[in-house]
């Protein structure tokens, strides 16, 4: 089978070949080409078609093939955008050089799918005008979109949600706790107009604010604190990631710089530790330590180990960011999007440097910058002394040989004595000696040059560590890294590592060497990044980082705003926040979607402000109560005639129940809390149920547990938290019988269930007032007269425990309405 | 609306007095709920461990579903084609089992035994360089009709092989255990995918709402690499993932019962608690109409009931005769672990579970708890191999004599095979690039040999196999066509094989 024209070299003819495969040999290929001509191989594209000869070597003006691709309004490629005007120079400079076309080379069609089709998400960003819609009900722009949609569809709108529920829904929505029954009674005595917009800002400002929204993007990127696989070792440095995430969150970092960072604010910002942290988005999925670390250098097995590594990265970076598939063209071009097999592997040549290991940080300026010097001088010279170690540990001379068999010999005694016996000592001293003089001896067998230079590197990096550690202990996070400690073969690549485009995704098929870049879809950005210096790993980052926020991208905002509109409404404008493409579903408000992707643009893509715009809208405060007659032609509510019923998430139903038995500690920040038993054999045991559920360490908001990839916390998992192997941009929600029997029986509720008891009993003594209390306490209003009668009686006959328990398994408690 | 019922052929059998019940619900963990909800249900007529009138109501849960849709109800509840099997019990070797110490004969390893060993081409393995050509440290065979050739290792499972299909020609595409873990098991080499056991759950259902689809039981002595990542429902829903079941463990099933600690949760605090809190929650939907959720979750309290009735009754195999217990090897410390796991696994399928794996092999730690015996062939694997021997062919005569095996498939296999050259001078290496697996019961003709392997038991030369095949060939036989059972998660329709897999015509009786 012949290969794509792409993998041959010699002038332009890639380009060529690569441009004549998209656009022109769908038609013009086969037993009955479109113009009787065919472009799939040499000796039928010169020989024409029905209009005679179009290519004529070395005579550019004189081929047709240029007229019928240029001009105004050109004839070729049919029913598609013209070709742009740097692919036409290529063609007319290829025909220039005499339109070479290596022998035996065939195209193949390899148009893109969707490339011709004006799909939504790559049209560039323009600011829609705001729906004149005539309605005292709307508050916001936000409303003026939904109401326009709903009056051309027929749908009524519901009422606004008493107050009890929007405190409620707010508070969960922004910090994924209850509110308080004294926040709910300052809000219920505010009749202030503007009462509710000064709760949205109130709780913006609480720092409880970024862990919950924080959370939300720890499940987006699939952070987790164990490498996953075999051997699911933890990552006790991990941590340091979920902080930055919390803080620019709370800070309310603008979202260019947050994405900026996470992909290369080492290179970027290089005075800011927080850049270096930041990073630890490119180390957050799982990590096949086996395959990295034990395989052999060179192997199959070692290659493919990297390539999935990089694939994690690309479809990390590419669905987070850009809300698109491309992970889906590894093995071919994409089925569906105009994404091709090439924009893939240049994503990933963007990652061919970088891996996942703990690097320092200092949160110092002064000591951070100094430090950072001093690891950019460091690492190459320690990558030279491993080659000259490598070297020094093949050379052979027969004095060596000499001293490995007295080595050897030595090793033979010492084996079978007992660690406590006698002789050991002066066999170990022997062996010692043996060790030094093997250096010696491996020193004289280099040659001068060789020699005098593993010296030098020696002595340098001698006096490089001495300098960094005198700047004292950093800190560490595990994170995107160039610059590590080796660990068994498992050792940074210094430069970047080829990345191969790799026929059928297979590392047994590599085809050119990759250069790194990103999409070919979007008009006004490069796909191939131009770089000074290839050798940089750090500036490829840089580059995607650049193009990923550049203005003219039209997909980040797009991407962002649909997630945060998700978060609040439980569905986004698009239903699937991380596929903007033919496969995902089409906006049910495109306009509203731009208008907020623009007005985020404009005022200085912070979120915060971007919450406000949706929060004080009318559409926020509906209530969420059925109405037959919407249901009648929006059963599903895709056009927002009502809020949307939401069943809270693992962590909110955690953080909750320790709120509401008075339990919850709100320390934030540093090493994550092990709710398990740890023993770190070969392979670590993680065991939750030996976890003392008494301890500090179970107080804490869950978005500060230690997470696991191959042991998860059964509790959590059960209630859909976020599988860290995954990508989730958006959770599955299901109700099960082992979810009944967790929150009836886990002895997490149980204890707590007990605590809350205790919280009430220290209220009133008497079963009357406690049901009052509980039910203001759990759900923020009193109880109803049947609840209320129902409660007192089973206190009175089983105990307030008992009552509690059942409290924290009602449908209330666990949906916000 | 479709409803299914419990299948009800084998369960009539196993009704047990209110009174061992009680036993065994005392047994497993002070089980005091269960009592109640006994009781509550008793009245309700809807006392588990029974064949029940699809009566029970339950939801996906994705809040899209439409209203009172039951839960358990497969994606494809009508199969695309007749089903020749209902069940699958899926033995999974963890650590690589040596497909040349058990399954497949090599006149020639034996002969060049000792010999330095020449494929023929360069040999890339996971820690070592090749060494000599070992022979196995088991002899050899002919066993049955079909006059299969297995090795001393393996007596009882010698005396089925007209039951079973060996497949000799299995290749993976990694040779490290965490990778070529998950792809056995999801079809993928990366962590994240369903299990062949979720997939299954999604697309056929149960068939006894009493109980979980899809059931794991792991080796005693811990996980498998990757952990219960093995058995994850990856982007389906979590309803669909493997509930792990380990029935020497105070508490089998995870939360089960309440802790022994809370002592006032009493069998009437449960029983009039949880009429109160239906009461509550009654009250609550009446004021929130037309929402299909609200009502699925009430009815997931008595689902969770009916499962606290039903599995203990499962895991008691004090029911079971000594003769099937002996059967199993519960009488002999080497087959007491896996044998339990085995029977309890009969004792699932006999009641309508859909998919059970059962684990031999622990993590890759020190001393050895798995079959990766890197070190010392014959003392390792005489261990795994007479712990995994008896009990497994019992699985099979036993599912027989009850009636089980013309529906049930028997699936053993493992992530990789071992090479035949030595590693050390007693251990093997791992081999990627041929193992064995085999398949007994449920439309899979017995007695037969599928593709091979070469002339060392190195590389599969005659009908290479992934396991994309095979879980093609496993589907084929549930009534399921593997290109059309999809999810569609991050732009892609999933499918349990990728892009891959043929169904193979060769296995099917």
């Amino acid at each position: 089978m012949a290969r794509s024209a792409a993998a041959g070299d010699g002038g332009n003819w890639s380009a060529v070949a690569s441009i004549f495969e998209r656009n022109c040999v769908s038609c013009h290929q086969g037993d009955r080409p479109k113009g009787g001509l065919s472009l799939v191989n040499a000796t039928q594209a010169l020989r024409g078609g029905d209009s005679g000869t179009v290519i004529v070597p070395g005579r550019p003006d004189e081929s047709l093939l240029l007229d019928l691709i240029s001009g105004e309004m050109p004839e070729m490629p049919q029913k598609a955008r013209p070709l742009p005007a740097r692919q036409v120079a290529e063609i007319r400079r290829w025909i220039e050089q005499g339109a070479p076309w290596p022998e035996n080379v065939t195209l193949t069609d390899r148009k893109l799918a969707g490339a011709d089709d004006d799909w939504w998400c790559f049209r560039p960003l323009v600011r829609p005008e705001v729906p004149v819609v005539d309605s005292d009900w709307v508050r916001t722009p936000v409303d003026a979109f939904v109401l326009a949609k709903r009056q051309l569809l027929g749908l009524p709108k519901s009422p606004e949600a008493d107050r009890r529920t929007l405190i409620r829904r707010l508070t969960y929505d922004l910090h994924g706790l209850p509110p308080t029954p004294n926040e709910v009674a300052e809000f219920l005595a505010d009749t202030s107009p503007d009462a509710f917009d000064r709760l949205i800002d109130r709780l913006l400002d609480s720092r409880r604010y970024g862990e919950r929204w924080g959370r939300h993007w720890l499940d987006v990127i699939h952070y987790g604190e164990s490498h996953g696989y075999d051997k699911d070792k933890p990552r006790p440095n991990a941590w340091p990631y979920r902080d930055y995430v919390i803080a620019a969150f709370n800070d309310d970092k603008p979202y260019w710089r947050f994405v900026a960072e996470q992909l290369a604010g080492d290179v970027l910002y290089p005075d800011d530790w927080q850049g270096v942290v930041a990073t630890g988005f490119i180390a957050a999925g799982p990590w096949d330590y086996v395959g990295h670390a034990e395989l052999r250098e060179g192997t199959l097995d070692k290659k493919i180990t990297r390539s999935n590594d990089r694939d994690d990265m690309v479809a990390t970076a590419a669905t987070t960011f850009l809300s698109l598939t491309a992970h889906c063209a590894r093995c071919h071009n994409h089925k569906f999007d105009p994404i091709s097999q090439e924009d893939y592997y240049r994503l990933q040549a963007v990652f061919a440097g970088v891996d996942r290991a703990d690097r320092p940080f200092d949160e110092d300026p002064a000591t951070h910058r100094q430090r950072s010097q001093l690891l950019h001088e460091r690492a190459p010279l320690a990558a030279r002394q491993r080659l000259l170690a490598a070297k020094a540990a093949e050379t052979v001379s027969p004095e060596i040989r000499q001293i490995d068999e007295r080595i050897a010999g030595l090793r033979k005694e010492l084996a079978p004595l007992g660690a406590k016996d006698e002789r050991r000592a002066a066999f170990e001293k022997s062996l010692q000696e043996q060790l030094t003089a093997r250096e010696a001896a491996v020193a004289r067998s280099l040659d001068d040059a060789t020699r005098n230079e593993t010296e030098a590197v020696a002595a340098r990096l001698s006096e490089l560590e001495q300098q960094l550690s005198a700047l004292g202990q950093p800190q560490w996070v595990y994170a995107g890294a160039h610059d590590f400690t080796p660990l068994m073969t498992f050792t940074p690549a210094v430069t970047p590592r080829p990345v191969f485009f790799l026929y059928r995704g297979s590392d047994q098929s590599p085809g050119r060497e990759m250069e790194p870049g990103a999409l070919s879809c979007l008009e006004k950005l490069p796909a191939v990044f131009e770089l000074g210096n290839l050798q940089d790993e750090g500036a490829r980052r840089a580059a995607l980082a650049k193009w990923i926020i550049d203005p003219h991208n039209p997909l980040t905002c797009r991407s962002i705003v649909n997630r945060v509109w998700q978060y609040h409404f439980g569905r986004g404008i698009v239903e699937t926040p991380n596929d903007f493409g033919h496969m995902g579903s089409k906006p049910t408000h495109p306009e509203l979607l731009d208008w907020l992707a623009v007005e985020f643009a404009e005022r200085g893509w912070s979120l915060k402000r971007l919450h406000k715009l949706i929060l004080k809208s009318a559409v926020y405060r509906q209530s969420s109560q059925h109405d037959p007659a919407a249901a009648e032609i929006d059963a599903g509510n895709q056009y927002l005639w009502r809020m949307n019923r939401q069943r809270l998430e693992a962590e909110a139903i955690h953080d909750a129940v320790l709120a509401i038995s008075g339990r919850l500690d709100l320390t934030m920040r540093g090493p994550s809390v092990r709710q398990f038993w740890f023993k770190d054999d070969h392979s670590p045991v993680y065991d939750y149920e030996r976890f003392d559920i008494d301890s500090a360490d179970a107080r804490r908001r869950s978005v500060y547990r230690f997470i696991v990839r191959s042991v998860p916390d059964p509790f959590m998992e059960c209630l859909d938290a976020a599988d860290p192997s995954l990508l989730t941009p958006r959770r599955n929600t299901t109700l099960t019988a082992l979810q009944a029997l967790s929150l009836l029986n886990n002895r997490f509720m149980v204890r707590h269930a007990e605590h809350f008891a205790t919280r009430v009993r220290a209220i009133s003594q008497d079963p009357a007032e406690q049901v009052d209390a509980a039910y203001e306490l759990a759900l923020g209003r009193a109880p109803h007269t049947s609840e209320w009668q129902a409660l007192v009686k089973y206190i009175d006959q089983h105990g307030l425990e008992n009552a509690c328990r059942l409290i924290l398994n009602c449908n209330e408690f666990i949906f916000v309405d | 609306m479709r409803r299914r019922t419990a299948d009800s052929t084998p369960i009539r059998d196993m009704a047990v007095t209110p009174h061992s019940r009680r036993e065994f619900l005392w047994h497993y963990g002070g089980g005091l709920g269960g009592i109640a909800l006994a009781h509550l249900l008793g009245e309700a007529g809807m006392l588990g461990g029974e064949p029940t009138p699809g009566t029970t109501r339950v939801s996906s849960g994705d809040g899209t579903a439409p209203a009172n849709r039951p839960l358990q109800i497969g994606k494809f509840a009508d199969p695309h084609h007749p089903a020749r099997a209902k069940r699958v019990v899926q033995l999974f070797m963890s650590g690589a089992a040596s497909q040349c110490d058990m399954f497949d004969y090599k006149p020639e390893l034996i002969k060049r035994n000792g010999q330095p060993w020449d494929p023929g081409e360069k040999v890339e393995l996971f820690q070592s360089s090749p060494g000599a050509c070992m022979a196995s440290p088991w002899g050899w065979k002919q066993y049955g009709q079909s006059g299969k050739w297995m090795s001393d290792l393996v007596p009882h499972l010698a005396g089925t092989v007209d039951e079973m299909t060996f497949v000799p020609s299995m290749v993976s595409k990694s040779n490290v255990h965490g990778p070529a873990t998950f792809m056995q098991n999801t079809g993928f080499v990366l962590p994240g995918f369903p299990n062949m056991g979720a997939w299954v759950s999604y697309g056929l259902g149960t068939l006894n709402e009493n109980l979980p689809t899809f059931v794991v039981l792991p080796d005693m002595r811990g996980f498998a690499p990757n952990g219960p990542g093995n058995w994850s429902s990856g982007f389906l829903p979590a309803v669909h993932q493997g509930t792990l079941i380990r029935p020497n463990s105070r508490n089998p099933i995870a939360d089960l019962f309440p802790p022994e600690t809370a002592h006032y949760i009493n069998p009437t605090a449960e029983r009039e608690g949880l009429s109160v809190l239906r009461e509550l929650n009654n009250g609550h939907l009446k004021s929130r109409a037309a929402d299909s959720r609200l009502e699925a979750r009430i009815t997931t309290y008595e689902l969770a009931a009916r499962l606290q009735l039903s599995a203990p009754e499962v895991l008691d195999i004090t029911q079971e005769t000594l003769a099937t217990r002996e059967l199993y090897g519960l009488d002999q410390k080497i087959t007491a672990d896996f044998g339990r796991n085995c029977l309890i696994a009969r004792r699932l399928l006999e009641r309508g579970v859909r998919f059970v794996q059962v684990w031999s092999g622990a993590d890759n730690g020190f001393p050895r708890r798995n079959w990766d015996s890197h070190e010392d062939i014959a003392r390792d694997h005489q261990e795994m191999g007479t712990s995994m021997d008896r009990p497994a062919a019992a699985l099979i005569k036993d599912l027989k004599q009850r009636g089980l095996l013309d529906d049930t498939i028997v699936y053993w296999t493992t992530e990789f095979g071992r090479m035949p050259c030595s590693q050390g001078s007693k251990g093997r290496d791992h081999n990627p690039f041929g193992f064995t697996v085999w398949l007994a019961g449920g439309g899979v003709r017995g007695g037969v040999t599928y593709g091979a392997s070469d002339e060392w038991s190195y590389r599969a030369v005659e009908n290479p196999t992934y396991c994309y095949d095979i879980h093609a060939t496993l589907l084929h036989l549930l009534g399921i066509d593997h290109e059309r059972l999809t999810f569609r998660h991050n732009g892609i329709d999933r499918r349990l094989t990728d892009v891959h897999g043929q169904v193979i015509r060769e296995l099917l009786a």
